[in-house]
């Protein structure tokens, strides 16, 4: 194969000189040597007609090109044009003892198509519980660096989530040395007023206490982080472009309110404040003793509706004790521990990726149920602070400016039309709330559908959602598996992708678009194959 | 156009391996009835196209004509060869040639010969045997020893092997091979069937799925006659045993009518009994030709141009599509005039130049002269509409010196080993093959010459639909790779944890292979037969079982389903019948007379089970995906034999193939049909049920055994009626299977579809141990059903085991029935053990042998000889 000049991969043409020495082929041009080697590295820039840009190439070399991706809102203006859309991967892609890809030749076919399609990248879900299994410190990343690899090859981007949480389907558990320790502290897990334990994920009281092997969670999930990028750092910046910072339950930043959440947020019950394992009850004693009121550290709100009820009466009712000072005073403390949380990690994720040039994200829930409501219940035992008289998002969004990162929403395949009128529930409302927050705070979105099987309307939903004028410049379409390329559901994807993508832009006007352009028709990337063969 | 997206799309499609002209097998129908042709060979030149259609646009002729004007090429004359490259290229060819077969009369009436040819290259072995006047099922035998020509091979017991050889007449070209065969004329023969094997490529050619048959007695001629108007001996295709019924007859006759009438000629006349005839049945062969393309540069000194001379060793026409381009962007251009003889501008982009036959006749040649200002020389080359050949997915490229001082490289490039691609396109009906190089290959032609603005949109647009459907393709493939972690059905042995200690008890006893009774309650709607997950457990946990059985030294049979199988996707009508998975077959996979599903294979060569598609066993390709994946599953599951489900649905030689490849420990076959019942009672002779299962075991050459479905029908009536008098036949021998051919008998009360939760067929209840009394006591190869062994029968059924065992009783051994009446059945096996069963009396008789008794229960009693 390598004797092959009209080659492309990047392994390629980085043999390219070999080649053409065997074929006798010594005409080469030293600027065209350069580029190969540009391209050998990955820089990526993009070009219509490589024969013509490559002084314009030389010039774009010098500019640090990582910057520019970080800019955030400047780069707007230009991707009005579309949003760049990833695909997420199955949550079990590589298996549990991370040596072997489940489907991996489903995935290398589904990889084609979606290339082929012109989606720009893949989501890949990398766990916690899979690649530190054993022991502490002991990391196995060949699975997650095959599929890396096998992404690359197919000229995909990745955005890799760290799954700091474990999942029940498919069952990923956290790992084995975490889940032997909680067997005997079962309080570095969230629990329920009822003392149920929470068991996938660590509560986010224990971020800074040593219960961890002598470590801090904190400390646990920065070397992983560190590892990770050691471990990646060949992709990072040029495969990888973005990584999202597991939070919490299902990698969201929140409380796990609902022990086990459907995928599309459509709960009717309110869920449950999470405060009752002893470290989140010792925290709240201090904070009660602190603020002169000793009594309200004792506990939760005591007449807040158990999971599946609604919030008809209690706690969340219409002037009851959710407006008193008591209410104030419990809601901002459950809510500031959660972005205090939230802040650890993801200022962690930015001072651990921040050279590398890759995007960090973190993904907040859609509580939608109970939005129509004056108390927001659903947002409040999930730890926003969100009711008709505060505003919950407003210090999220400081949150994710704070630290550079873009935020990725869910459910935007939800339309208010299609929830249950009794939940008073507003997908449509909430994630306009959110985004505007966002847009304050200048922090970029990314959508996401919040269920694997088709919303009726899904895709006019998430295509309303990626046309406004918003802050979204990125979508990732959930979930690459045997649904996702069935027959009921595919042609429908293939058809949105394709309406997504606008006729042609003028793509040669910015030599730098780089890869924040949105994923092109087929016809541009077959054109571009031409290039391609030229450098 | 973004450098990323242009970094992979083109490995996606890169393939180590050379595709090869002709895609698997061919259509099935012109392999063995084309329209009558030519009987020269030639190169399969089938209606091609592209797995996506509008690429014949792309090619359509759009010529410029220029004057070819050879004179203005540059002289000869020239210095050094700069630079010479040979690349190997593979074709495979699709031989078309053909059968013919002979009936002539010798010396006298009574001598004639039968001449088998074939005009193909190959290594013919003729493999044949004969069919007696007195041979009830279609089992072939030795021909008597005069008729076996010198050189033959015995095959067994039943078939002889003949070599064909070249043929002496040299009229019929080089590659004619002919068997001739002599038959003394001989009243016990009534039939020559055979079947032709290439052991080049280990290839059999059968007609249409079954033996050639030369009928040569009479009766056969009343019976054509009866048929059709075509008098005397047809030559018609198949086992048609003297059972078959007339309307199969009519239809086989019915074929051959069609497919030979213009081929069966000159019937001579023979004596009164026999005609002379002559047919030929085309057949195709793939061949794997090896040519070359050699390119060499050399500088002209007085015009400092380049001349490139290209040869070729592909015979017949060839088109060089040639460009040239500036720098190493290969874009390709088209260089200034002169051109070489017959050259057209295509598109604006390329030369088209037809290649001129080389002096020595074989081969052809092309020079051609380039201006120093090219950097290179690309090309592809053309051999008909439908293969291109190119450099492994890419255009062919030969760097030309821009200044002669710099490329001083004299090179002979070899390229060890480096496979010139040669796409050949498919027919329309492929819409789904694999065809992604030729699709990519083609999109490279198409980005080659982008340059016009104005084609451009137009091959967008052609590129953009080619493009989804590979893009529908891929999903497809990965749909059903992920649908097989989904626990659907599948079909496999199911072993519950207890399994292990059941068997163990059964190896006791069985003096044939112990077996389990695959448990399935279903898995018997396979569609990927690769995926063993179902909703028993998956392959892991198989493999555990399988291994754990092993370890207690017991062997297991996987039930597997080859007659039918779902499929993954719809056709163009909405038919399901487009398979996916690693069998990826289409409907060719499938038999034609299923009218549900629209296959486009042969005609079944059994009956049809109508809730999916019914798999064409013909077909070659079929036949080998199946033995591969047999012997797949004795090697990564450990299998040791197989159990086959509804083996009514094909043709047993089938079956036979199968176990050669896969050389079980034992395999049995489920040949269900219904016994013979008059006004609802079941008529005393089974023998026609019985025959239909030893029919089937002969035509697997007993490779096989069946299930004693009519030993446990009888059973039934039997016991449940109180009518014990069935157990003896007109000949006072057992009326099931295991009267006729006990040795493949396989003998059960019940399984797992008659019973357990599926009871289709249940046992009379109450009953099952005088079943068990009779079959653990009997020849044949008794099965006992995992549900009985752990109910409370566990210690009566483990007690005749051991009698069984002690006393060595085997499949062969003697039954001698004393008692058939109406309340008992009685029966002495092998002298050694005596059995009764009913509610009737029996003592067995007190002479040389003193009996003492075993074991007795409800209605049953068994003694052994002390």
């Amino acid at each position: 194969m390598e004797i092959s000049l009209i080659g492309s991969s990047q392994a390629k043409l980085g043999r390219s000189d070999l080649a053409n020495r065997e074929l006798g082929f010594i005409n080469l041009k030293d600027g065209f040597r350069v580029s190969n080697d540009r391209v050998c590295l990955g820089k990526n820039v993009r070009w219509k007609k490589a024969g013509i840009r490559f002084t314009l190439r030389a010039l774009h070399q010098s500019e640090p090109l990582q910057a520019e991706k970080r800019s955030g809102a400047g780069r707007r203006s230009k991707s009005v044009d579309g949003v760049r859309l990833f695909v997420g991967l199955p949550l079990d892609a590589v298996s549990k003892d991370c040596n072997s890809l489940n489907h991996a030749k489903a995935i290398a076919a589904g990889l084609k198509a979606l290339k082929l399609l012109g989606v720009e990248g893949v989501e890949l879900p990398v766990w916690w519980g899979i690649v530190e299994r054993d022991a502490a410190g002991k990391y196995d990343w060949s699975g997650y660096l095959a599929i890396a690899e096998m992404v690359q090859k197919m000229g995909l981007k990745l955005h890799v989530s760290l799954c700091f949480h474990g999942s029940t389907k498919p069952n990923i558990p956290l790992p084995d040395w975490v889940t032997r320790i909680g067997e005997s502290q079962p309080d570095i897990f969230f629990k329920d007023r009822s003392g149920k334990h929470y068991k996938e994920c660590l509560s986010l009281a224990v971020d800074n206490l040593p219960v961890l092997d002598g470590k801090t969670p904190i400390q646990v999930y920065q070397s992983f982080c560190e590892s990770f990028k050691d471990s990646f750092s060949p992709f990072m910046g040029s495969t990888i472009t973005g990584i999202s910072m597991g939070l919490g339950p299902d990698g969201e930043l929140r409380y796990p309110c609902h022990h086990h959440l459907s995928s599309d947020g459509k709960t009717q019950g309110v869920g449950e404040f999470q405060c009752y394992d002893q470290n989140m009850l010792s925290i709240l004693k201090q904070h009660a003793e602190a603020s002169g009121n000793p009594l309200w550290g004792l506990g939760g709100p005591h007449d807040a509706p158990t999971f599946d009820q609604p919030p008809i009466s209690g706690f969340f009712k219409d002037g009851a004790s959710w407006e008193s000072s008591y209410g104030d005073f419990f809601l901002s403390w459950y809510s500031n521990q959660l972005i205090a949380h939230g802040d650890s990690l993801l200022s962690l994720a930015s001072s651990s990726f921040g050279d590398t040039g890759v995007t960090i994200y973190g993904k907040i829930p859609l509580m939608h149920s109970w939005y129509g409501t004056r108390s927001h219940p659903s947002e409040l035992t999930a730890g926003f602070y969100n009711t008709v008289k505060t505003d919950g998002y407003e210090p999220v969004a400081e949150l994710f400016a704070r630290n550079s990162c873009k935020m990725i929403l869910p459910g935007m395949d939800l339309s208010d039309a299609h929830q249950p009128n009794e939940t008073h529930s507003s997908p449509e409302l909430l994630l306009a709330q959110i985004m505007a927050a966002c847009k304050n705070h200048g922090v970029q979105v990314s959508g996401q559908n919040s269920s694997e099987s088709a919303v009726l309307n899904g895709f006019e939903q998430i295509k309303k959602n990626l046309g406004g004028d918003n802050v979204l410049d990125l979508f990732t379409y959930h979930r690459m598996g045997a649904y996702f390329f069935s027959p009921e559901h595919f042609p429908s994807f293939t058809e949105f992708v394709r309406t997504l993508n606008r006729p042609e832009l003028h793509s040669d006007d910015l030599p730098n678009e780089g890869e924040e352009e949105v994923a092109q028709s087929m016809i541009k990337s077959q054109e571009s194959s031409i290039s391609m063969q030229a450098a | 156009m973004s450098m990323s997206t242009t970094l992979t799309l083109e490995p996606l499609f890169r393939r180590p391996i050379p595709i090869s002209i002709a895609h698997r097998s061919s259509n099935p129908k012109t392999f063995f009835f084309p329209p009558p042709s030519s009987l020269s060979s030639s190169t399969i030149i089938k209606t091609p196209s592209w797995s996506w259609s509008p690429s014949h646009k792309l090619h359509a002729p759009k010529f410029q004509a220029f004057a070819a004007n050879t004179d203005t090429l540059e002289p000869l004359q020239s210095s050094d060869v700069l630079f010479s490259k040979i690349s190997p290229i593979n074709r495979t060819e699709l031989l078309e040639g053909k059968i013919f077969v002979r009936l002539d009369q010798g010396r006298d009436l009574r001598n004639w010969e039968l001449t088998v040819g074939c005009n193909l290259p190959g290594k013919w072995v003729l493999h044949w045997g004969v069919s007696h006047l007195d041979d009830v099922g279609s089992e072939w035998d030795q021909p008597p020893r005069d008729m076996i020509p010198p050189g033959s091979v015995p095959i067994k017991d039943y078939a002889i092997e003949t070599p064909l050889k070249k043929s002496s007449s040299a009229a019929e070209g080089d590659n004619f091979h002919e068997v001739k065969i002599d038959l003394t004329y001989n009243s016990e023969i009534s039939a020559i069937n055979f079947v032709l094997k290439d052991e080049e490529t280990g290839a059999w050619f059968q007609h249409k799925g079954r033996d050639f048959k030369v009928p040569l007695v009479s009766y056969l001629k009343e019976d054509a006659n009866v048929i059709g108007p075509k008098k005397g001996f047809s030559f018609w295709p198949g086992a048609l045993g003297q059972i078959s019924n007339i309307l199969l007859k009519s239809e086989a006759m019915h074929d051959n009518d069609q497919d030979n009438s213009k081929q069966s000629s000159e019937p001579k006349q023979g004596n009164s009994q026999l005609e002379g005839f002559y047919v030929e049945m085309p057949i195709t062969k793939e061949v794997t030709v090896s040519n070359s393309i050699s390119v060499s540069i050399k500088k002209c000194t007085e015009t400092s141009k380049n001349l490139l001379y290209l040869e070729t060793d592909i015979p017949g026409a060839v088109l060089l599509h040639w460009g040239v381009c500036k720098d190493d962007l290969r874009r390709w251009e088209v260089p200034p005039a002169p051109y070489p003889a017959e050259t057209v501008a295509f598109k604006d982009r390329a030369l088209r130049t037809k290649l001129q036959s080389r002096d020595s006749g074989k081969g052809n040649s092309v020079e051609i002269s380039l201006g120093e200002e090219f950097s290179g020389f690309l090309f592809v080359v053309k051999l008909d509409e439908n293969t291109w050949v190119n450099d492994k997915g890419n255009d062919f490229y030969i760097p030309l010196s821009s200044s002669s001082s710099s490329l001083t490289v004299k090179r002979e490039d070899q390229s060890e080993g480096v496979q010139r691609e040669v796409t050949k396109v498919e027919s329309q009906e492929e819409s789904s093959s694999t065809f992604t190089d030729g699709i990519i290959n083609e999109i490279r032609h198409l980005v080659t010459d982008i340059s016009s603005e104005k084609t451009r949109k137009t091959k967008s647009k052609e590129a953009q639909e080619s493009i989804l459907q590979e893009i529908e393709r891929l999903a497809a493939e990965a749909y059903s790779i992920f649908r097989t972690n989904i626990p659907t059905f599948s079909e496999e042995t199911v072993v519950e944890p207890e399994a292990a200690a059941a068997v163990e008890s059964e190896t006791l006893v069985s003096p044939e292979p112990p077996k389990i009774s695959s448990g399935t309650g279903t898995g018997y709607m396979p569609k990927d037969l690769y995926n063993l997950n179902s909703r028993y457990g998956n392959i892991d946990e198989l493999k555990d079982v399988v291994k754990s059985f092993h370890g207690a030294g017991i062997k297991v049979l996987g039930d597997v389903v080859l007659n039918h199988r779902c499929a993954h996707f719809k056709n163009q009508n909405g038919i399901w019948n487009i398979f996916g998975g690693r069998l990826n077959w289409d409907d060719r996979a499938i038999v034609a007379d299923d009218p549900h599903f629209q296959g486009r294979g042969n005609k079944s060569s059994g009956d049809n089970f109508h809730a999916a598609p019914n798999i064409d066993h013909s077909q070659d390709f079929v036949r080998k995906d199946i033995k591969e994946w047999l012997l797949w599953l004795r090697e990564e599951i450990g299998y040791d034999g197989w159990r086959l489900d509804f083996v009514r649905g094909f043709w047993g030689g089938y079956v036979k193939d199968y176990l050669d490849a896969s050389e079980p420990y034992f395999a049995v076959g489920e040949y269900w049909d219904s016994l013979s019942y008059t006004y609802g009672e079941m008529d005393h002779n089974q023998d026609a049920h019985r025959q239909r299962i030893i029919d089937w075991i002969n035509a697997t050459n007993g490779t096989a055994g069946a299930f004693d479905v009519t030993t446990k029908g009888i059973l039934h009536s039997a016991l449940d009626k109180c009518e014990y008098w069935r157990l003896s036949d007109q000949k006072g021998k057992p009326p099931g299977v295991l009267g006729w051919w006990p040795s493949r008998a396989v003998t059960f009360i019940e399984n797992h579809d008659t019973g357990s939760t599926q009871g289709h067929w249940r046992f009379p209840s109450g009953k099952e141990m005088q079943g068990y009394a009779y079959i653990l006591t009997h020849p044949g190869t008794p099965s006992v059903f995992y549900d009985h062994i752990f109910s409370h029968y566990k210690s009566e059924i483990s007690t005749l085991m051991s009698v069984r065992q002690r006393n060595k009783i085997h499949c062969r051994s003697t039954v001698k029935i004393l008692k058939a009446e109406r309340d008992v059945y009685a029966a002495i096996i092998d002298d050694k053990v005596a059995m009764k069963i009913g509610p009737g009396h029996f003592e067995p008789p007190s002479g040389s042998q003193k009996w003492s008794s075993a074991l007795e229960g409800r209605d049953y009693k068994i003694w052994e000889a002390s």
